[in-house]
């Protein structure tokens, strides 16, 4: 009830008129759900659906020659236990360790370091600029078929360009010590643009103000890199970091091109080894269990590096 | 005309007109038209059916290929024929045919996978076509096949699932029997004169002695059968492997020692191509594949060797002699919807014209037809440098068909022992364990893969 004084009439908001709000609110929320709800269901058949297909699969010992183990649950850690006992999955995990650290950490040295000379703002730079993206944009067996022509002794242009200069060189694909360097040179040369093209961008959106303001203070180039440059920077290479941490785990043209897993299992990452189980030997569920695996890794993988790295930066 | 009655005069078909029609275009359409067009006097028995086949890439596949247009105006068919790389096919149709669907309606029956394939009712019997005179004349030839080619595509009653296009068998290639002569030396005959011509001419000429392709499970096997070994203690009825008993370990070190030391650099990645290169380049003097594939050596148009280029049978361990021979046929898969229209494709493509067009105006040098085999005038084609190629041929089917010892390849567990044997082999020549240790791995590893496919295993 209002009460008049001779002043401007205070209302006190009632009960009811809230009720409309919190209403709106709702039917709000239920309008943006019933929107979603098309996207999530394609979402659920694409990729839900097939996730819980594999897990399911995963216990079974499907195998393609005898369908009907398809629904066999008689002993669903079957799989997952011969995992634990497989020598060739803990190889093919190792391996997979150390390609995902040394091709992440190395396309993002390559990208940061390309990245930082584009924005340099040279004309001749800008003008190459493009150039530096052919790598990437390339369908990734092109980049394959490429690598095994400059790694095949018999008509590398390198290795005839070595003998020619009195220092021949052996085959790095078939070369133990080598192979997976062979593999991880490779995919840092197919994959430095994507890191590079980030860098690039978070470099131009970089304010002046703290770089300006450190030179007046009379820092170098090499400190202005490291303490202005580089945490600005850091949630872009954690982001890139991830991407290409996941695209690492990926990696399959490469291998199945050039070393198909060898010499022996220098190569062989998992999911190569998942690919040879389901597709050569046709052991989807034991396929199936090696994914579900690899899923759940990657998954606690960046779910640490999130943490443990941040997302924060203080330029103070 | 009765009087008072007016005759009305019908437009279009009646229903009993319309129903013939329709009848009509459905039997065309499934492909059983043939019957009802002869009856009915037509000159193209398949007019508007299409099928689907697909096979691996080869010198046949794609010459056929190129000739579908032929059967095409012949019968009014459509044929789509895919062709993919070997592995590729191999996957693609293992996976295609496990679903017993109609995408395909005629396909290449993987040697390798012969077994797995036609063990798991993939395949059509064609036993019903064969017999049935209407659909396969007598004149046809059912048994004009090589009989050590054929059997692989027969299951334990005999019934045949497919009918080879190719019947190859593994010889040696010596593109340079030149720098053997000239090093005092035969070709070789058996292990100890073999590995004296190879320490004699490597590198000799910079022609290395020996080059050989990545599936060691193809290449290296005749020397574990010649030392004494086997992949499997008895197939088919006993597929424990053996991959660890002495005569493997020695057969696995005597190879990987060869691939060290006479071959290119870099010859544990070469594919077959690559293998047939370099001897088509004058880089690499014997290899020991079949024929179909290393025939280019022999080709004056390619090959720089051409004019030197000797075929003679692998040599004799101490334990005989094991030339490896392979065959890949055609089938109809048991999902297909147009297996009489697919059937007809298939006595075209490996009927006795086609095969005899192939033999003798292109280079097909493999085919399974007696009749082409024993033609006059192929077997004068065939004469290489003065070497029979065909009694070559028709030699080493004739040693694998009595010694049985191509058994354990057919089995369809063997890829995933092969894959075990092509990882060893690797592991030995790269010196990253020795021969001993990496069959014993390789053992343990295919017992467990057995073991998951469901096989029974001794001990």
């Amino acid at each position: 009830m209002s009460e008049c004084t001779g002043s401007i009439a205070t209302v006190e908001p009632s009960r009811s008129a809230s009720r409309p709000v919190r209403g709106w609110r709702a039917k709000r929320q239920r309008a943006y759900l019933l929107g979603l709800l098309p996207a999530l269901a394609v979402l659920a058949v694409v990729t839900v659906a097939p996730a819980v297909y594999l897990l399911v699969t995963s216990l079974t010992p499907l195998s393609l020659v005898n369908p009907e183990t398809a629904w066999d649950f008689s002993a669903p850690h079957r799989n997952y236990l011969s995992l634990l006992q497989d020598d060739r999955f803990r190889n093919s995990a190792w391996i997979q360790v150390k390609l995902s650290v040394f091709t992440v950490l190395l396309q993002l040295l390559a990208g940061l370091a390309v990245a930082m000379l584009l924005n340099a703002r040279w004309r001749f730079v800008e003008a190459v600029r493009t150039t530096f993206l052919i790598p990437m944009v390339l369908p990734p067996i092109v980049v394959a078929i490429i690598w095994k022509v400059l790694y095949t002794p018999d008509i590398s242009p390198i290795h005839r360009f070595l003998a020619a200069v009195g220092r021949p060189a052996g085959a790095m694909i078939t070369s133990p010590g080598w192979a997976l360097w062979a593999i991880i040179i490779a995919d840092v040369w197919e994959w430095f643009p994507f890191t590079m093209l980030m860098l690039l961008a978070a470099l131009q959106l970089m304010p002046d103000e703290p770089l300006e303001a450190a030179r007046i203070d009379g820092a170098g180039p090499w400190q202005l890199f490291l303490w202005i440059v580089l945490p600005l920077l850091r949630p872009t290479l954690l982001v890139a970091a991830l991407f290409r941490l996941v695209e690492s785990i990926k990696a399959f043209p490469l291998i199945y091109i050039l070393t198909e897993g060898g010499p022996g299992t220098v190569t062989e990452v998992t999911n190569y080894y998942a690919f040879l189980q389901a597709f050569n030997f046709s052991y989807l569920g034991f396929a199936s269990a090696i994914t579900v695996v690899m899923v759940a890794a990657t998954f606690l993988m960046s779910w640490l590096i999130i943490r443990m790295v941040g997302m924060e930066v203080d330029v103070e | 005309m009765p009087e008072g009655k007016a005759r009305v005069r019908r437009r279009g078909l009646s229903r009993r007109q319309f129903l013939g029609v329709a009848a009509g275009a459905g039997l065309l359409a499934t492909g059983g038209g043939r019957r009802v067009w002869a009856a009915t006097g037509g000159a193209k028995p398949f007019a508007g059916v299409t099928i689907n086949g697909a096979m691996f890439e080869h010198t046949f596949s794609a010459v056929l290929k190129e000739m579908v247009p032929e059967f095409e105006e012949k019968t009014g068919m459509k044929v789509n024929l895919d062709l993919q790389a070997f592995p590729v096919y191999n996957q693609r149709a293992d996976l295609e045919l496990s679903t017993k669907g109609s995408a395909y309606d005629f396909l290449n029956i993987t040697f390798i996978y012969s077994g797995r394939w036609i063990g798991a009712g993939w395949f059509t019997s064609l036993e019903e076509f064969i017999k049935d005179p209407n659909r396969t004349p007598a004149d046809w030839g059912a048994d004009d096949f090589l009989g050590g080619a054929v059997a692989v595509f027969k299951n334990k009653r005999g019934e045949r699932f497919g009918f080879p296009w190719l019947g190859e068998a593994q010889v040696m290639t010596v593109a340079r029997p030149d720098l053997i002569q000239r090093a005092g030396l035969k070709i070789p005959e058996n292990y100890d004169d073999f590995m004296k011509v190879l320490a004699a001419v490597n590198d000799k000429d910079n022609v290395k002695a020996f080059v050989s392709h990545k599936t060691h499970h193809w290449m290296w096997i005749h020397f574990m059968q010649g030392f004494g070994g086997n992949v499997f203690k008895d197939p088919p009825e006993n597929l424990t492997p053996t991959l660890d008993s002495p005569q493997s370990i020695q057969a696995a070190d005597f190879y990987a020692n060869i691939l060290r030391s006479y071959c290119p650099e870099g010859v544990l990645s070469y594919t077959d191509d690559q293998m047939v290169m370099a001897q088509v380049q004058g880089r690499a003097n014997i290899s020991m594949h079949t024929m179909s594939w290393t025939m280019p050596v022999a080709d004056p148009a390619k090959s720089k060797v051409a004019d030197k280029v000797v075929f003679a049978m692998v040599p004799a361990g101490p334990k005989g002699l094991y030339p490896g021979v392979g065959s890949h046929a055609l089938g109809i898969p048991v999902g297909s919807k147009k297996k009489e229209a697919a059937w007809e494709f298939i006595k075209w493509a490996v009927g006795k014209e086609f095969t005899w067009k192939l033999a003798s105006e292109r280079d097909f040098t493999s085919p399974c037809r007696l009749s082409v085999l024993n033609h006059p005038d192929f077997k004068k084609k065939m004469t290489k440098n003065g070497v029979d190629l065909v009694a070559l041929s028709t030699k080493t089917f004739e040693i694998s068909e009595k010694g049985g010892y191509m058994r354990y390849r057919t089995v369809p567990v063997f890829p995933q022992v092969g894959d075990k044997i092509n990882k060893a082999i690797e592991v030995i020549t790269t010196q990253q364990m020795s021969a001993e240790a990496a069959m014993r791995q390789a053992q343990t590893q295919a017992i467990a893969d057995l073991k998951r496919a469901g096989v029974k295993i001794d001990g």
